[in-house]
């Protein structure tokens, strides 16, 4: 190491900032904003991948009407009722968004964010085509559907049981320390190993599954070729393989917590499970606000698992957002469409970082 | 470390006569990487193609071929993807239904004029052949293949359940004989009549389309109208599905699984491909396979008029090409061309009327029980959508058969979006 | 350390087991011979032991196989988007969190809605320009569109914020530069941090499945996770689930042996780093 004792540099703040921020700039500049942009662009146009390709005239500007033709329908009509379910979940949760805020349980952003999220789920499950209508692309709302159902399974089951691994594991003695590596080790492997492994894990011929079934006497289920378990096949998939950099991150949140805390509530007479939700809890919401945007935003853009154990079937219940984008724009040489349905991802995956992110914020 | 590996890559150039023009070659068929280079013993699609590429890379001068490592799955999206990046393989395999999307764009190369150059006879091909590589008048590829989809007979159970005459399987000739054969199966074996890939690649529209054209109707005409919720299309999908209804067959097998079940002996029949006639034959001749007694059929005609669906391999080179690479490119067309009696072996159709008419080709194994396949092979209208339109009927007869869908809605939701993509 | 200590540890090491299941299967299935595979992959405690066993997999992926090339490819491409994203978010991470220049807030921002922006959503674009570039196929296609990663960014703020003032403000009133302040200084403070941020980009770039996909056509440029995509389609059965199964091992391998020496390094550096941010 150098003397750091030279005279001062003649560099000012400004422009030593400047430097600094020069690489990130030009990489962001040109390899992300760039192409949000230019995706933006392209989603305006009739592009056709090939066709564009050879004759870079080919494409033809069309406005909006890949959204249209993407996301809406002919006769698509709003009913109150259409989709009870949802609608009424939604309701309830407006419900409880205005009980909580008015008895101050709930702050206002909180109370706010839940709120709309309520009125959205009252609101678009609603649409639904009229009579004689139908929607322009019927696989476009199923597949947001099905992706939302994976982040759904995968991300609560990613980070509760990381959560409770950590809590577990979060002593450092040596056998401790072995275990963490267990169960960190099936996140270094590559997404083809993990879908290589479960495919044949999952056959009901050759897999493993099957093999312990049969020799029970059951019988064994076609996980990846049923619609009752195909979804959920890949869901433990990717728990098996995604739940180490959770845990590792848990770990690190535990290790904040000071042993003091635990020692006056131990005095409490909160020990075990109660010190867990009364002492760990609270004081790691930073972290698992933080694994949970982490595991939305990866798990939003799942690709693989359903690319590569189930093609998206049976009867596309796996069929994902980002596996409906390839193959519209590299199957279907499509890019107008894909890059619409792109964008759309974008929206959604925008809106949940910023409610995500301002929550995780918020000093409660 | 980058440059270690251009040192390599330089070293291993000059180790191959540094004047050698490279030929990138893309294709599917699986990967076979101890192939070697004898094209006579090899067995099984990957390793067949494969130890013709070696052969021609060893014995073409001048000519040294890279194969480009891609799946099944995601072929067409890479070539094309390739093709739109500017660096498509120099050749590549591809199938017939594909040349309009691709030749229709400008992307492959009319080669009528060269093939005489390169040592290929055109007039050796098959009218089929012929036509199949065809375009708007243009040739635009070296034909390897027919292929369909046949039955493969596993004997003993057939035999067992009293379903053999003069040591042919009795197959079939109605819906309701298709229904019954597999009842008189189950109850002489209690195992399953039919087995196939309902569940993944698309072997089931395969079969459905198969019964389809075999009541003289289609799924959607020349002019570009979906005709799919029909009498005909309603017919084809019971006949399936009374087989599933009654416990009679698995609908959720897919490719490896139902393979897998047939070698087991646990399935009389499989439907797959002419592409599997020579593995299935190796693997009943060993003795630890459950298939012991390997029959090929026909796709027997359940209804007025034989059809099986079937399609072509052929090798096209990109319109970009021209000069040394064109040439060697054409040279690495002719080598396959001229072993077309090896691909042969792998149970495909010949195209080549010399092939055809050699004694080397009728005494491939179960060569002669399939002789009918020809004269019934078939498949959709062209189209450039060929891939979009396939996965919907996939998925609308896997909601038929794995989840239960009411085949009129099914049928008319299928039509619907072929309609879209048709109009699209 | 108590009896419930031993329970715990007990009650633990099954579903550690559980989880070394599926891994130790595909161990087993490699050593075990293809002929016997297709007919039962459960010969030996459901396969779980290699008996009847075969090395012959092994030798012939490494006679024939690509495999050890496409791992190759691999790890030339993680490293050098490790390296890269390394360099960009220290600086850009540390400019961010540090120094006072006009233009900081609204670059903040947009570091922030960059955020949300999902490399998935962008790889259409991506895909068009570097097609118009001709840059597919080659090493930087692979490593440059992964390196704008805000979230890098993000982490290096955090944890630069984290670091006491006074340190810096020390080297300032001896004179010192920006430039010096942040390589003699805070960069070797950050190494903590770095290392995670270097693990989180490895294992990413080592899974990326999307981008190499569209982009990389040619075997040179295959890396691992593709090579391992194209032989497990259907029909590629025709090889043997026991190659396949060894390719996977292959594969996955060096990575394992990687984590494992540095294991307590990583896991003390995430630890570390986690904590600050």
């Amino acid at each position: 190491m150098q003397n750091p004792r030279k005279p001062a540099s003649r560099l000012s703040q400004t422009q030593a900032a400047w430097i600094l921020l020069a690489p990130f700039l030009f990489t962001y500049g040109l390899f992300l904003i760039y192409p949000f942009f230019r995706g933006f662009w392209i989603s305006l146009h009739d592009w056709n991948l090939l066709a564009v390709a050879f004759n870079p005239d080919a494409k033809q500007f069309v406005g909006l009407r890949n959204y249209e033709r993407v996301m809406w329908g002919r006769n698509i009509e709003w009913g109150p009722l259409a989709a009870p379910f949802w609608q009424l979940l939604g309701i309830a949760g407006l419900a409880v968004s205005v009980l909580l805020r008015g008895t101050k349980r709930l702050s206002r952003f909180n109370a706010i964010a839940l709120g709309v999220a309520s009125v959205l789920v009252i609101i678009l499950p609603g649409f639904h085509p009229g009579e004689e209508g139908r929607w322009y692309d019927r696989r476009f709302w199923p597949t947001v559907a099905n992706t939302i159902v994976f982040v759904g399974l995968a991300v609560p089951g990613v980070t509760i049981s990381a959560l409770l691994l950590a809590a577990a594991l979060n002593r450092e003695t040596r056998a401790m320390g072995a275990l963490r590596t267990l169960f960190f080790l099936s996140q270094v492997l590559s997404v083809t190993v993990v879908t290589l492994i479960w495919q044949i894990m999952f056959s009901p011929r050759q897999g493993l599954i099957a093999n312990i079934t049969e020799t029970f006497g059951g019988t064994p289920i076609n996980w990846l070729t049923d619609e009752q378990f195909a979804m959920a096949a890949i869901v433990i998939a990717t728990i098996w393989w995604s739940l180490g950099i959770a845990m590792i991150l848990f770990l690190a949140g535990l290790q904040d917590i000071s042993k003091d805390i635990y020692e006056a509530a131990a005095l409490d007479n909160a020990k075990g499970a109660r010190a867990f939700w009364y002492v760990t809890l609270p004081n790691l919401k930073r972290t698992v606000t933080l694994v949970v945007v982490l595991q939305i935003i990866l798990h939003f853009q799942v690709f693989g698992q359903s690319h590569l154990m189930t093609q998206g079937g049976p009867n596309d219940t796996t069929q994902v957002l980002v596996r409906y984008i390839y193959q519209t724009g590299f199957r279907d040489s499509e890019l107008g469409r894909a890059s619409a349905m792109a964008v759309f991802l974008f929206v959604i995956m925008g809106t949940f970082s910023v409610i995500q992110f301002i929550v995780g914020r918020e000093k409660t | 470390m980058r440059n270690v590996l251009l040192t390599a890559a330089c070293a291993a150039t000059l180790a191959t006569g540094a004047f050698a023009q490279e030929i990138t070659l893309g294709r599917f068929f699986g990967a076979c990487e101890d192939a070697g280079t004898d094209t006579t013993t090899s067995t099984g699609e990957a390793c067949i193609i494969q130890s013709i590429i070696n052969a021609a890379d060893a014995e073409l001068d001048g000519i040294s071929i890279n194969t480009l490592p891609t799946d099944w799955g995601n072929y067409y999206d890479q070539i094309k993807a390739a093709y739109a990046g500017g660096t498509p393989p120099d050749v590549h395999v591809m199938h017939r239904h594909r040349i309009p999307e691709f030749a229709g764009l400008g992307a492959l190369a009319e080669i009528s004029g060269d093939l005489e150059a390169a040592g290929i006879d055109p007039d050796d091909w098959s009218p089929a052949a012929l036509e199949a590589v065809t375009y708007n008048g243009g040739i635009y590829g070296v034909p390897m293949d027919f292929h369909a989809n046949l039955w493969h007979v596993n004997m003993e159970i057939m035999a067992e359940a009293g379903l053999v005459e003069d040591g042919k399987p009795v197959l079939p000739s109605s819906p309701e004989e298709l229904l019954a054969h597999a009842q008189q199966v189950k109850e002489a074996t209690g195992k399953d009549y039919l087995a196939a890939d309902f569940a993944q690649f698309p072997i089931g529209v395969r079969v459905v389309l198969a019964l389809i054209w075999q009541q003289g109707a289609n799924i959607f005409t020349e002019d570009g109208t979906a005709t799919i919720n029909t009498e005909a299309g309603r017919n084809a999908v019971t006949a399936i599905t009374q087989l599933f209804d009654a416990g009679l067959a698995d609908p959720q097998l897919n490719y490896a699984d139902s393979q897998q079940a047939f070698l087991n002996g646990e399935a009389a029949i499989l439907v797959n491909g002419t592409w599997v006639v020579d593995f299935y034959t190796a693997e009943a001749a060993k003795e630890e396979v459950g298939l012991d007694d390997y029959y090929v059929a026909d796709f027997p005609t359940l209804f007025d008029t034989g059809a099986t669906w079937a399609d072509s391999h052929m090798w096209a080179i990109p319109s970009t090409l021209d000069g040394e690479k064109k040439a060697a490119a054409l040279k690495v067309l002719a080598f396959i061309n001229d072993h077309n009696i090896d691909w042969a072996r792998t149970g495909h159709m010949a195209v080549r009327k010399s092939v055809v008419e050699s004694d080397a080709y009728r005494s491939l194994p179960h060569r002669d029980e399939y002789t009918g396949t020809a004269a019934i092979a078939k498949d959709t209208p062209p189209s450039q959508r060929y891939g979009a339109i396939q996965d919907v009927l996939n998925r609308e007869l896997q909601a038929i058969w794995l989840t239960g869908k009411p085949v009129e809605d099914a049928l008319d939701d299928a039509e619907l979006e072929v309609q879209d993509l048709l109009d699209r | 350390m108590n009896r419930s200590y031993y329970w715990l540890v007990l009650g633990l090491s099954i579903p550690a087991f559980l989880w070394l299941v599926p891994t130790l299967w595909m161990v087993s299935l490699s050593f075990q011979p293809n002929e016997v595979l297709a007919r039962t992959t459960s010969s030996t405690l459901f396969g779980l032991i290699p008996i009847p066993f075969t090395a012959e997999n092994y030798a012939a992926l490494f006679t024939f196989g690509q495999t050890p090339w496409w791992f190759l490819n691999s790890l030339i491409v993680s490293v050098g988007m490790t390296l890269g994203v390394l360099a960009v978010s220290t600086t850009a991470g540390y400019a961010l969190a540090r120094l006072n220049f006009r233009g900081k807030v609204p670059i903040t921002i947009i570091c922030l809605v960059g955020l949300m922006v999902p490399e998935q959503a962008v790889f259409i674009p991506l895909y068009t320009m570097f097609a118009d570039f001709g840059w597919h196929n080659s090493y930087h296609a692979l490593i440059l569109p992964r390196m704008a990663v805000p979230i890098g960014v993000f982490l290096m703020m955090q944890f630069f914020r984290g670091i006491p003032r006074d340190i810096e403000e020390a080297a300032r009133l001896d004179g010192v530069g920006w430039l010096r302040i942040f390589w003699y200084v805070m960069l070797p403070l950050a190494r903590p941090a770095m290392m995670t941020l270097a693990i989180l980009t490895f294992l990413y770039a080592w899974n990326d499945y999307l981008w190499p996909l569209v982009s990389a056509q040619q075997r040179e440029y295959f890396t691992i996770t593709l090579g391992l995509a194209s032989i497990q389609s259907n029909f590629a059965q025709s090889e043997g689930l026991g190659r396949v199964m060894a390719s996977g091992v292959i594969a996955s391998l060096p990575v394992v042996i990687l984590f494992l020496i540095f294991q307590r390094y990583v896991v003390q550096a995430m630890t570390a780093g986690g904590s600050k941010g």
